[in-house]
């Protein structure tokens, strides 16, 4: 195990060392760039704008810029955003508890429905209540996310009054300690049960799935055979093995919590990393994104990384690095 | 007989009637303290206008005053200034090249450090450096004409001009603090103060939380007394419109930064529904949307347009345009027409917008010679009327009227091809080969001329200011050439005389209007909404409610 985790680590270095020159690449073949809406202007503004590209190193080949961020970065020199002129780890950093926020109070409310739930219906297959969780969950996939944000502001929000729509907190309020707390989960409510019902819509079907091939096993078979409670063959020994491909799933659901939801944070005006994402597209500002897109893409390959190991730990049928 | 009161009852009315006093006395004096919240759609990177252009950063006129400001109607007053220049109190030189700017007493940055003639003289050296970015909206074309700027004692500056220029009074609309940079005049957006600058305004940028919130909170060295009302006014980042304008309605957010046209109908209606919103519409004229029609043959002005240049062609599309069509249709009937090429700020002209009338354009064409072909597009002389219609490329509301313009002028025979292009293809550079730049385009549209002083407007379609390779910073989009048009605008130009350039700039406008080298298609209606929540607020500034934030206060 030891040795396929060092062999997974050395390789993910090339490989993100890959994705990052891709990303650079695909970001300067984009068209227009930071300057692009100031273009054209009066000689002054030219002149600005030609120490502007001289001090952001736009006016170097790409594989210069390339390889002049990627010498920094290996300083831990992010850069600054060429929008705000911030340090984009501090960016970055500001902007993560609102997603963390968002996305980990999602997924373990996923969690808890997904779970019952997948499991419920494939007890219960082609039950009335199994076509109805099956009907939602693909209701659920094909929906539009911003749709159904804007759809829960019109009901909880705009028509019904129960939930704030946008932010975090109200600045008018003056709440601190557990007052600010509550009236944060307050505004959290609404992107939150949006965020989560997407996410339950997508896994539900996987649990179901999972639970379905464990219980056609031989094994429950046998153990109901010598007389062991439906309960018990269930949940403890059809479970325990419906949730190893499971518990990768979710494992492979990790990146989300770095990079959210960018519908979500982007209707609900929460401050994420999501939003930071699309913020700096629009605007061409490449350290943000290079800075924002490399994090990214380390917790994904980390989390694949995560997953394969998950999966051998869990189930001992699975030997990872064997030869 | 004469009912007597007893001394009970006498007594209860007096404390009654004191009651009733105390009660509209607290009602009139504002109420202090309290947090107003802005919803602000698109964030900036920037708040100093010395460094951007961006919307946005007018968000903070709330913390950053000038010199002088400028009413709805384009009449400015003195702001940080003793008083507007004359002539008469000598802060006009005799030969009009000299002005000078007196500050008030007193003067405080929000830091407590003195706002004194060090800090105008260090904003326009700033200017001058090479090393700096000072591309701005506040620093307006009226800067290039500045010589020199030197300080005459702590609160005077003497600006010397190139030439005459009369908006002197635009300059120092923003001004740097000297002590924040040390002196060092090289000014760049890398520096904290592009980002949070130093004012003297009512509020001082206290924190920014980019993608959340921007907070102003009260500046305590304000120079006017019990000023401001509020404690705070946060500026929260809400992306999306539909959800800001919700936010207003349920109340999670005092107002709106910069409604769109777009945006008013459902405001208008939530009002008029009984909403706790209050909504202004600005009575003066905002951008006007101009269709350039190029004048020159792919650039070269000694030639003629192949279609364009034919002055009845202009005439025809001028008349073929519904312009009300596209007021109803797109914009919910809000907006306006004008005719005039001076349509805003002291000096605007009222030309009214050609009358539709299809059927008099297909007369006119057809007595010009152009004939339609068998594919309904006229053609004269072997050059069919086909035009490429451009304008930047993305904007949604935008290609509806375009798609309505397209089948207006189809309806008399003339066929547009919309090929909408980014904005720096077609507003790029020369040496980039911008498309306006090189005169490689037959209709553009854009947005342009609101102006206080018409001066640096018009200058821009002189004949000096027609793009070539020796000219590439040239302005003049539709490469237009009046002789007429030159001696007008050089002589409103050079008056001191504010009735005469009224006068000059009146003829200039109907000259224009004559000629078509552009053609106004409509000017956009805008307003402000805020809610009942807020009180104290007032439109009676050019730039909106924002520089007015002093006196907002929030409902007892």
């Amino acid at each position: 195990m030891a040795s396929f985790i060092l062999r997974r680590l050395a390789t993910s270095v090339p490989l993100l060392l890959l994705i990052s020159a891709l990303i650079f690449a695909l970001l300067q073949a984009a068209p227009g760039g930071p300057l692009a809406g100031s273009e054209g202007g009066n000689s002054a503004g030219e002149a600005a704008m030609q120490r502007l590209r001289e001090a952001w190193g736009l006016d170097l080949p790409v594989w210069q810029q390339y390889l002049r961020w990627l010498w920094l970065v290996l300083q831990g020199e992010w850069g600054q955003s060429f929008n705000s002129g911030q340090p984009v780890l501090e960016l970055v950093a500001q902007r993560l508890p609102a997603t963390l926020q968002l996305a980990a109070t999602s997924l373990v409310l996923s969690a808890l429905i997904v779970l019952p739930l997948g499991i419920w219906a494939a007890l219960r297959r082609r039950s009335a209540g199994d076509y109805a969780i099956s009907a939602l969950a693909v209701s659920g996939m094909s929906m539009p996310i911003f749709w159904l944000a804007l759809m829960l502001i019109y009901v909880f929000s705009v028509r019904l009054g129960w939930f704030p729509s946008t932010g975090l907190s109200d600045p008018r309020s003056g709440a601190s300690g557990w007052a600010l707390a509550i009236e944060r989960v307050h505004h959290l409510v609404l992107p939150v049960a949006c965020f989560t019902l997407v996410t339950v819509a997508s896994l539900v079907r996987y649990v179901r799935g999972a639970m379905l091939d464990v219980l056609e096993q031989d094994y429950l078979r046998t153990a109901r055979a010598k007389g062991v409670s439906e309960s018990r063959v269930v949940a403890w020994h059809g479970l325990r093995n419906a949730l190893i491909p499971v518990v990768t799933v979710f494992t492979l659901e990790l990146p989300r919590l770095f990079l959210g939801s960018v519908v979500i944070e982007t209707i609900f005006a929460l401050p994420g990393v999501g939003r930071l994402f699309i913020d700096s597209v629009s605007v061409r500002d490449y350290p943000v994104l290079m800075g924002v897109l490399v994090i990214a893409s380390v917790i994904v390959v980390a989390s694949n990384l995560l997953a394969d190991v998950l999966y051998a730990l869990l189930d001992p049928r699975v030997a990872v690095g064997a030869r | 007989m004469i009912p007597l009161i007893s001394r009970r009852n006498t007594l209860a009315l007096l404390g009654a009637g004191g009651a009733a006093l105390a009660l509209q006395a607290s009602a009139q004096v504002p109420r202090r303290g309290g947090t107003a919240v802005i919803a602000l759609i698109q964030e900036p990177g920037s708040l100093n206008r010395f460094l951007t252009t961006q919307t946005g950063s007018l968000l903070s006129k709330m913390a950053v005053e000038g010199l002088f400001e400028p009413r709805a109607n384009g009449v400015y007053y003195p702001v940080l200034a003793d008083g507007l220049p004359t002539a008469a109190n000598g802060g006009i030189s005799a030969d009009g090249l000299t002005v000078r700017f007196k500050l008030r007493s007193g003067l405080k940055w929000s830091d407590g450090q003195p706002l004194t003639a060090d800090d105008l003289v260090f904003t326009f050296q700033a200017f001058l450096n090479p090393a700096s970015a000072p591309a701005g909206d506040a620093i307006t074309p009226a800067w290039k004409l500045i010589e020199s700027v030197t300080r005459v004692d702590g609160q005077t500056v003497a600006v010397r001009m190139k030439q005459f220029n009369p908006a002197y009074l635009e300059l120092f609309n923003v001004i740097l603090p000297k002590h924040k940079f040390e002196g060092n005049t090289a000014v760049t957006n890398q520096h904290p103060q592009s980002r949070m600058p130093l004012g003297s305004g009512p509020f001082l940028v206290k924190e920014w939380r980019t993608g959340d919130a921007i907070v102003f909170e009260r500046n305590p060295n304000y120079r006017v007394a019990e000023r401001p009302y509020l404690d705070q006014i946060v500026v929260r980042v809400v992306p999306s419109r539909e959800v800001a304008i919700q936010s207003l309605l349920r109340g999670d957010v005092d107002t709106l930064f910069f409604p769109v046209t777009g945006d008013l109908p459902p405001l208008l209606a939530a009002e008029k529904g009984g909403k706790r919103i209050k909504v202004a519409l600005q009575d003066t004229r905002s951008w006007v949307e101009w269709l350039w029609l190029n004048q020159s043959d792919n650039g070269d002005p000694k030639k003629p347009h192949r279609v364009l240049g034919d002055p009845v062609m202009r005439e025809a599309i001028d008349l073929a345009l519904n312009r009300k069509q596209v007021l109803e249709q797109v914009f919910g009937g809000l907006g306006y027409l004008t005719g005039s090429l001076i349509y805003s700020g002291w000096a605007a002209v009222d030309i009214p917008a050609t009358t539709f009338n299809p059927q008099l354009a297909a007369q006119k064409l057809d007595a010009a010679g152009w004939t339609r072909g068998a594919d309904g597009v006229r053609a004269k002389g072997g050059t069919r009327a086909s035009l490429r219609f451009q304008t930047i490329a993305g904007d949604r509301t935008r290609e509806l009227y375009q798609q309505l313009i397209q089948q207006s002028l189809k309806d008399v025979g003339v066929e547009l091809k919309i090929q909408n292009v980014p904005s720096n293809i077609l507003f790029g550079a020369w040496k980039d080969g911008g498309l306006i730049k090189r005169g490689n385009y037959d209709i553009a549209m854009s947005r342009a001329g609101y102006v206080i002083d018409p001066i640096s407007w018009v200058n821009m379609f002189t004949s000096d200011q027609i793009p070539s390779a020796d000219n590439v910073e040239g302005s003049n989009n539709p490469f237009y050439s009046n002789a007429s048009y030159d001696r007008l605008a050089a002589q409103a130009g050079a008056s001191v005389d504010r009735t005469e350039r009224q006068r000059l700039y009146a003829q200039l406008a109907q000259q224009w209007a004559r000629d078509r080298p552009s053609l106004p298609l409509y000017s956009s209606a805008w307003g402000w909404a805020w809610s009942d929540r807020l009180r104290g607020v007032s439109v009676d500034h050019w730039q909106g409610m924002w520089p007015l934030a002093a006196d907002w206060h929030i409902a007892a």
